[in-house]
């Protein structure tokens, strides 16, 4: 690779959605629609060619050699020097390096790229909309911190974009301002991503403080590849993170795991994900589906040489993550908003991400991205148009015979729905039956969290076909819906790309047919993230196909007898299971329970702190002031007496004694 | 002439003194102000003592501009009492304190 135009790219990719969002900002909306219209989208789409073609400048590169670190300014210097530092401290450099290599390129293509084709998308739904410019700024800001987090070679910048982003989240999900549920949810949002933020800054000092290099020494470097390479099994394992031997890194993988949490919305940091879809679908779409939501993937993914050094914590990731895809998959099948529908989805095809990458299926894992991505923007977008043919309504049950009113976006939904549902020979097939044969594999406590995940399967295509019934099929419910009509095209072109991708992305891993360990897919990543370290046998990948593959289609079997034949009554399970239906419509509690545990008891310290400490002893210092000054001042103000007199004796008086003192020194 | 000035050292302490306690205790601007005079001279009298003294002149030209500067506070002070007395008020250094707290 040439690391001048390498840098050039990394260059443009990183700085045009800056651009946008200075450009936008700084004219503080005085910017033409027109001009905005152009200019947010299309600084997105140059970042996606500028990512193009450093894809290309990787393929050109043998796989061993497809990784560069491209150094652009030294941020942070803080060398110790010999006289000055302590033995075994190095001091401490901190560069603006990016690092471009497959799994980073991955991660930039689908930012861009499906970002790009968001953000046309927003062109016409937000078209309406007063905070149209500000709404790009918000966006632009968005892709700028994304490709930070993920270009960054530097735990520093990492955590910088890992920040940026999640306030770029907040500000969109409260981008409505007006609305108090949407800045109610904004603020849920930001304030269980700063919870997140504080685990990723623990980690990130632990590792700081305690990785120590070949030859014993504190390196006290912030440079992910020396982290990763003195992190590694060998002689110097327990040196490396050793304070505590393995103990370390198990709490380093812990932290990782509790920011990722927070960002990818897993169990117990989930509650803002549903909560979020206030925002504008387009926003959904790119930050709560297809990309922010993901980076907690990203980050196990990046870090598993951390990961593989800690099974503990490894262990707690795919527990966590497979708990939290079969319990946001049971909500998903009671909500009848369509949007927390499709969120509950995200949150549950995540938790299998997690799952994938806590068992050590790295590819597998961030091949369900890939195509979730796709497809989950997809179900946004085209749920988007729905909402927006029907003046805003999103209740799936004031809905229906959507089919014949709005085709194109029909056929994109369902497109959406299969891959979702891992119906075979779209996306999500191949990367969920290899997820999950993977998981068969490699997991911990196998085949307990492969029979939940099959389980998962089953849940998903039930209720995302239950959303196409009620949505799409049947008669029109209201009078809204009979008045629908089809999107502008400039709503209708990225999602009938993205339908396209969502039938055909899963191919790139079609090798998985010949039940071959290596894919066009990971082979492509095998350079970051090795090969996973145990295969299933063929037979029982065959048989894992076909169970996963059949318990799908026992959903959409499902979903039809219930809400498309209407031969089996909706309301079975809910009188014959009262209890489990009601934890899937109150979603699990967990709200009730985080208000009955931490939102409460904080209110009524507080109120303590209110009633009992603020007037008394706040209040009393700050009144204790005032009254002392005042009292001072109505003391002195005696002296002006306004008699001549008075004020020559003091004159005087003080001139007598100033001339003693001055004789005394003298003397 | 050397034994006189400690005379007139005292002399002048004793007009400073008396000026300012005429200063503080009487009423009348105007006596006011004719002690404020006689504590000017008597800075006047210990400036050329002390210049005969030492046989310099820096003393003598100060005294020079110290009668310069009473003189243009003398119309500056009769002007204020000119002043006040014309507005039909007492010449009472206590009746004019209207600036008090």
């Amino acid at each position: 690779m040439n690391p001048t135009f390498t840098m050039v790219l990394c260059a443009v990719a990183l700085g045009l959605p800056t651009v946008g969002f200075l450009v936008n900002v700084l004219t503080a909306g005085r910017l033409p629609r027109r001009v905005v219209t152009i200019l947010g989208p299309g600084l997105v789409l140059g970042s996606f060619v500028a990512t193009l073609l450093l894809l290309v400048e990787l393929l050109s590169q043998p796989p061993a050699h497809r990784g560069i670190t491209i150094f652009f300014w030294q941020w942070l210097n803080l060398s110790v020097g010999s006289a000055g530092g302590a033995v075994g401290h190095a001091g401490f450099n901190a560069n603006f390096t990016v690092r471009i290599d497959p799994l980073a390129v991955l991660m930039m293509l689908v930012i861009t790229g499906i970002g790009g084709l968001i953000h046309v998308y927003s062109v016409g739904y937000m078209a309406e909309d007063p905070g149209y410019n500000r709404f790009f700024a918000y966006m632009n800001l968005f892709i700028t911190s994304m490709l930070l987090l993920v270009m960054s070679e530097n735990l520093i910048f990492l955590i910088i974009g890992w920040s940026m982003v999640a306030f770029a989240s907040y500000a969109l999900i409260a981008f409505w301002y007006q609305r108090p549920a949407a800045v109610t949810a904004g603020r849920k949002a930001f304030i269980t991503q700063v919870i997140g933020d504080v685990g990723l800054v623990l980690g990130s000092f632990l590792i700081f403080l305690n990785l120590r290099g070949s030859n014993g020494q504190l390196l006290h470097t912030v440079d992910l590849q020396t982290i990763f390479a003195n992190v590694g099994p060998g002689p110097h394992f327990h040196n490396g993170l050793g304070l505590l031997g393995g103990g370390m890194v198990t709490v380093i993988g812990i932290l990782l795991f509790v920011g990722a949490a927070a960002k990818s919305a897993q169990w117990p940091l989930h509650t803002w994900l549903p909560d979020a879809m206030e925002g504008p679908t387009p926003v959904s779409a790119l930050i709560h589906a297809a990309t922010m939501v993901t980076a907690g993937v990203y980050l196990i993914a990046r870090f598993h040489p951390v990961f593989q050094q800690a099974p503990i914590a490894a262990g707690i990731v795919a527990a966590v993550g497979i708990g939290t895809a079969l319990m946001a998959a049971i909500i998903g099948c009671s909500q009848f908003d369509i949007k927390r529908v499709i969120a509950y989805s995200t949150m549950s095809q995540i938790g299998l991400m997690i799952f994938a990458v806590g068992v050590g299926a790295y590819s597998a894992g961030m091949f369900q991205f890939f195509t979730h991505a796709c497809f989950k923007a997809l179900l946004f977008l085209a749920a988007g148009n729905v909402i927006h043919a029907l003046q805003d309504e999103q209740d799936i049950r004031s809905m229906g015979g959507l089919s014949t009113r709005m085709k194109l976006t029909f056929a994109a939904f369902l497109v959406g729905s299969l891959a979702l549902a891992g119906i075979p020979l779209f996306a999500g097939w191949f990367s969920k039956e290899e997820l999950l044969s993977s998981g068969l594999a490699l997991g911990p406590a196998v085949p307990w969290l492969w029979v939940l995940g099959v389980a998962v399967n089953v849940l998903t295509s039930f209720y995302i076909f239950r959303v196409v019934w009620l949505a799409f099929g049947g008669q029109p419910v209201t009078s809204g819906a009979a008045a629908a009509h089809e999107a502008r095209p400039v709503m209708l072109i990225p999602v009938l790309v993205l339908a396209f991708l969502a039938a055909v992305v899963g191919f790139l891993n079609i090798d998985f047919f010949g039940f071959h360990p290596v894919t066009v897919f990971s082979s492509f990543l095998q350079p970051v993230l090795g090969t996973p370290a145990a295969h299933a046998s063929d037979g029982i990948q065959a048989l894992a196909l076909v169970v996963g593959t059949l318990l799908s289609l026992t959903g959409l079997a499902l979903a039809w007898g219930v809400y498309g034949r209407k031969a089996i009554s909706p309301g079975l399970i809910s009188q014959r299971l009262p209890w489990l239906y009601q934890l899937s419509l109150r979603k699990f509690y967990w709200d009730e329970i985080y208000t009955a545990t931490l939102v409460r008891p904080t209110l009524a310290c507080a109120g303590v702190v209110r009633r009992a400490i603020e007037p008394h002893i706040f209040d009393g210092l700050v009144d204790g002031v005032q009254e002392g000054v005042t009292t001072l001042a109505e003391d002195l103000r005696t002296m002006q007496t306004g008699f001549f007199r008075d004020y020559a004796l003091i004159f005087f008086v003080c001139a007598v004694i100033g001339l003693v003192v001055l004789g005394l020194r003298l003397a | 002439m050397t034994g006189l000035f400690p005379g007139f050292l005292i002399l002048s302490a004793a007009m400073f003194a008396l000026g300012a306690l005429g200063v503080m205790l009487r009423r009348n601007p105007l006596v006011v102000f004719m002690s404020i005079e006689l504590m000017l001279n008597a800075g006047n009298l210990a400036l050329i003592t002390y210049a005969r003294y030492t046989h310099t002149m820096a003393g003598q030209v100060f005294a020079l501009i110290v009668i310069a500067v009473a003189a243009s506070e003398v119309v500056v002070g009769l002007a204020l009492i000119t002043g006040v007395y014309r507005s039909g008020r007492r010449l009472d250094i206590d009746a004019l304190s209207e600036m008090r707290e």
